[in-house]
């Protein structure tokens, strides 16, 4: 046995030696290739294997009043969420949640599937918590094991007021909206974004920036706790935003428009700040601040009143004789029409093969333009307006701002139509149209419409001899600079001298707005636009001087009947409150 | 270590024997970091597992140091007939993961019995080409052992298991060179395998073709011999398309995961992603001990034995896997020297034999580690966790120590 020599020459085994130095060369050259060579990118890598970056919701930014008060606000509700993998007894734990907080143990149980991305993540259980519901679960916490709760800031507004077309609404990030977005990647799933009104126009100042924090993930991604050298931040709470808004005129006008239909504006003459602005029927701004319900929104949004509608910036109304400062100007402008022609109005006019009638079938007489204003006299109007093309009334209108944006500070607005002999000889043909729709044009009414919003800020024109700013709902550093209607000087008198006598003469139809108030000079004129919706709309626009202020208020009330009658008065009440609560201290 | 003689201490291959427990200590501290955050049963801890499988891993180290290198000879075809039945033992329990690869014993672990069917292997082998005085330079004097080999490769493939059945072919070559057979032999024996490679695709097999012609040409055998080794190797490259056809799904997957890791990343090419990632990520000196993250957040698969060396490479970094991979070098030529220094031709090519299971074990679970090869379930000799590996490392541990002595018995 083992007699056999061992016959391995040397030869060979330095081949074996060197095949093997070979091999394990191989092999240590390709651990330094990937571990040297390829370090940064392996160790990159394993970062982000084992990273997960997670962040927190932000606080929207507050709205406030010119004063300071909050309009609207943050409230801390609670999301509650389960990880799924923690979680035993699903139907037990749903269940006893479901009593604790007072919901129906389906809505759970459905809400669970809907947000189910995995064993590992959470999962939403339920939304809307109080402190008080989830305080009552965590008295269970032994129970609840792989039941979590986040902060979760919604929307909620603290004073009286709804100002719910003013805010405007936020809505829940979903696949959809976030796919919609230009900077979608601000934005996950979840997040509440402005989507109409301040909210929705102030919103990169609202958003405010989301927290980041870094978990450590281990390979079923489970987190482990934080990543020790990546400091996690804060959220930033969005900036808070003042609006031009008063707190108690807000309240007032919308307590004189509930169970109305139409517009109340109030604002300030010089510097277009906004004070109040109503648009009824509204919605209660809380229906969108959680969950909204599915019959809740179609009740809302199939509401014949349209309630979702913003009156002031997207309703087009026939702005009836409101604008009869418009052809006066036009006519002392643009025509050489001498003020003081007198015209006889005996009730009707024959122009044409048309007849057109004065809103005061018995007639007025002989009138001068003053007349014509105080009295709203519309016989006057189609004889002077004889003197005047289209286009020149065109101008006028556009001079004052219809027909174009007022480009105030939130979104939807529409232009409403300033008529032209382009536009009527593209909607008629050429032929088809005669001067006879100037004499619908120069009393407000055929093809021309208005948005309360324009007549604001034609308003607030009138009463500073062109000099106002544009109108707007939040206070900014630069006030928005108009385009200054060019009049001469005796024309702006003329102008406010008969706005002045509408009110205080024994004829003048907005006399009913005239709040007997020592220091205060009231200044206006009525509407009573025929439509073609059922009665006429009521309007008043005017404004109240007081110690250099001027205080400017649009009331129009749709399908009321005659602005002298029902919109005047209404004016006056706010006249009043103003002065009543001390509102005459602005500057 | 407790030995017989005074006098043969100097005679102990000192540096082997220093080498194996230099790798044994790294493989434990690996295993203590992986092991420091597991809450299991004292067996569900692969540190403490390693631990106690160590002790009669070094029990059977003296025991076989103190066998008689005759009595090894002697007995070396009976113990390869026990082999063969333990191997066979499995196909009698119900599957474990699908596999007849365990054996149950009684005991809170399962045994592996083709761990130790290598060794009867290799000193079987070596009995057969020690004692037949064969003219190793004819072509027929390789078809008995090849036969020895093929015989448990088969029934491993059978478990299955690709892995261990490619370690127990692997010292066939080295063994047959070591005992005199012809460049051309051999080269004859690997053919089949090149043109079984090759035929996926056609330049390489032209190639191929044209470089087995020229060396049958060179090598001048009988005509007709010379014609049939050729067309014999031309038609088994034809065929293996339909070969690859009969191999199992897991398989072929494993084989097509190494051309395009892309193509699968949650299976084999998952695993090695995450391994290649780990070992880059450590750098030149890791993450430190216990601080891997890919290790200790589980990203890395089977990281007690397949993809330990990943955990190396993460926590301690190239210069630890540089002198591992060393030292294991140093390991195999020791052994490779003393096997080419041994008087008899039976120790001779029994050293021979473990060197080459000890390289292959290594380069393929290296190799699979760093993505040179497809993911096979190998792990690396003294570092991995694995009881009965751990132990037939020691086996052969002993086997090499003992007949590295010349002048015992």
């Amino acid at each position: 046995m083992l007699k056999a020599d061992n016959i391995v020459t040397y030869r060979q085994f330095l081949a074996a030696a060197g095949l093997t130095w070979c091999l394990f060369g191989i092999l240590i050259g390709r651990f330094f290739q990937i571990q040297i060579l390829e370090y940064d990118w392996y160790s990159q890598k394993a970062n982000s294997n084992r990273i997960r970056k997670v962040t927190t919701t932000a606080p929207r930014g507050l709205i406030l009043d010119r004063n300071g008060q909050i309009l609207v606000d943050n409230f801390p509700t609670y999301v509650l969420t389960a990880i799924p993998w923690e979680l035993s007894d699903k139907g037990e734990k749903f269940e006893f949640i479901s009593t604790v907080i007072g919901l129906d143990s389906n809505t759970v149980s459905k809400s669970y599937k809907k947000y189910y991305r995995g064993r590992f993540n959470p999962t939403r259980l339920a939304k809307d918590l109080t402190f008080d519901q989830v305080s009552r679960l965590e008295e269970s916490r032994i129970n609840l094991q792989g039941v979590y709760y986040e902060n979760f800031p919604e929307r909620y507004f603290p004073s009286r007021i709804r100002g719910s077309h003013i805010f405007g609404i936020v809505k829940e990030v979903d696949r959809d909206v976030r796919n919609s977005l230009r900077n979608k990647e601000e934005y996950e799933l979840g997040d509440m974004i402005g989507w109409s009104g301040i909210e929705k126009r102030y919103e990169n100042y609202l958003k405010g920036e989301r927290g980041i924090i870094f978990y450590e993930v281990d390979a079923f991604g489970r987190e482990l706790g934080y990543v020790k050298d990546l400091e996690p931040t804060d959220p930033e709470p969005g900036m808070n935003i003042i609006t031009t808004l008063d707190l108690d005129i807000q309240y007032f006008i919308e307590g004189i428009m509930k169970n109305r239909k139409g517009v109340i504006l109030v604002g300030l003459g010089d510097s277009g700040e906004i004070l109040g602005a109503v648009s009824a029927p509204d919605f209660d701004p809380e229906l969108f601040t959680g969950l909204i319900l599915e019959t809740t929104w179609n009740e809302i949004r199939n509401n014949p009143e349209k309630p979702l509608l913003n009156r002031f910036l997207q309703g087009m109304y026939p702005p009836g004789s409101i604008v009869k400062s418009v052809t006066q100007a036009a006519l002392l402008e643009k025509a050489d029409f001498d003020p003081n022609t007198f015209f006889h109005c005996d009730g009707s006019y024959q122009f044409g093969d048309r007849l057109f009638g004065c809103w005061w079938q018995e007639g007025h007489g002989e009138l001068d333009l003053t007349g014509a204003m105080v009295n709203s006299c519309d016989i006057y109007f189609y004889k002077a307006v004889q003197y005047l093309e289209l286009d020149q009334l065109a101008e006028m209108f556009i001079e004052f701002g219809f027909g174009e944006a007022t480009q105030i500070d939130i979104p939807g607005e529409v232009y409403g139509l300033v008529p032209d002999k382009d536009y009527m000889n593209k909607k008629h043909g050429r032929y088809n149209w005669s001067k006879g729709a100037l004499l619908n044009i120069c009393i407000g009414q055929g093809e021309v419409l208005v948005t309360p919003i324009q007549v604001l800020n034609y308003l607030n024109l009138l009463a500073t001899r062109g000099n106002a700013y544009r109108p707007h709902l939040v206070m900014v550093d630069e006030l928005p600079v108009n385009e200054i209607p060019t009049l001469k000087d005796e024309t702006w008198d003329r102008i406010i001298s008969d706005m002045r006598l509408i009110i205080t003469d024994e004829n003048g139809t907005g006399k009913n707005a005239e709040p007997d108030i020592p220091g205060m000079l009231v200044y206006g004129k009525t509407g009573t636009a025929e439509n073609a919706h059922g009665e006429s709309h009521a309007w008043f626009i005017g404004w109240a001087e007081y110690a250099d202020q001027k205080y400017s208020v649009v009331i129009l009330l749709e399908n009321a009947g005659s602005g002298g009658k029902v919109a005047a008065p209404i004016a006056k009440m706010i006249f009043n409150e103003i002065y009543k609560s001390d509102k005459l201290v602005y500057k | 270590m407790i030995l017989p003689r005074s006098t043969e201490f100097r005679e102990l291959p000192i540096h082997i024997l220093w080498s194996a427990l230099f790798l044994t200590s790294v493989g434990l501290v690996v295993l203590k970091s992986i092991s420091q955050h597991s809450s299991g049963a004292f067996f569900q801890n692969p540190f403490s597992k390693q631990l106690l499988f160590l002790i009669p891993a070094v029990i059977l180290c003296i025991v076989i140091y103190h066998t008689p290198r005759s009595f090894i000879h002697k007995y070396s075809y009976a113990l390869y007939l026990l082999g063969i039945i333990l191997v066979i033992l499995p196909f009698f329990g119900a599957p474990q993961a699908g596999t007849h690869r365990w054996l149950y014993v009684g005991l809170p672990f399962t045994l592996q019995p083709s761990e130790f069917v290598k060794i009867c292997t290799i000193t079987a082998l070596a009995r057969y080409l020690s004692d037949h005085n064969l003219q190793m330079k004819k072509f027929t004097s390789v078809i008995i052992p090849i036969i020895l080999v093929l015989f448990p490769t088969i029934i491993i493939l059978q478990q299955p298991d690709l892995g261990t059945a490619i370690i127990m072919i692997a010292p066939i070559l080295p063994m047959l060179y070591w005992a005199g057979a012809s460049f051309f032999h051999l080269f004859l024996l690997l053919a089949p395998i090149f043109s079984m490679l090759t035929a996926f695709h056609t330049l390489a097999f032209t190639t191929w073709a044209v470089l087995l012609a020229l060396i049958i040409f060179i090598s001048r055998p009988k005509f007709m011999m010379g014609l049939i080794l050729f067309f014999g190797n031309i038609f088994l490259g034809l065929f293996s398309p339909v070969l690859w056809n009969g191999l199992k799904p897991y398989q072929q997957n494993r084989i097509l995961t190494l051309v395009n890791p892309g193509d699968d990343p949650l299976g084999a090419a998952y695993q090695i992603i995450q391994s290649k990632t780990a070992i880059g990520s450590g750098g030149l000196v890791g993450k430190g001990w216990g601080a891997g993250t890919q290790t200790q957040l589980k990203f890395l698969p089977v990281q007690e034995s397949d993809f330990i060396l990943s955990v190396m490479g993460e926590e301690l970094g190239f210069i630890a896997i540089a002198v591992v991979l060393f030292v294991f070098g140093y390991f195999s030529v020791q052994i490779l020297k003393f096997s080419y220094l041994s008087k008899d031709r039976f120790s001779s090519l029994v050293m021979i034999g473990c060197a080459t299971v000890f390289i292959s074990h290594v380069f393929v679970n290296t190799a699979m580690t760093v993505g040179l090869i497809p993911v096979k379930g190998l792990p690396f000799p003294f570092i991995s966790a694995g009881g009965s590996f751990l132990i037939t490392s020691y086996i052969m541990l002993g086997l090499v120590l003992k007949l590295s002595i010349n002048y015992s018995d």
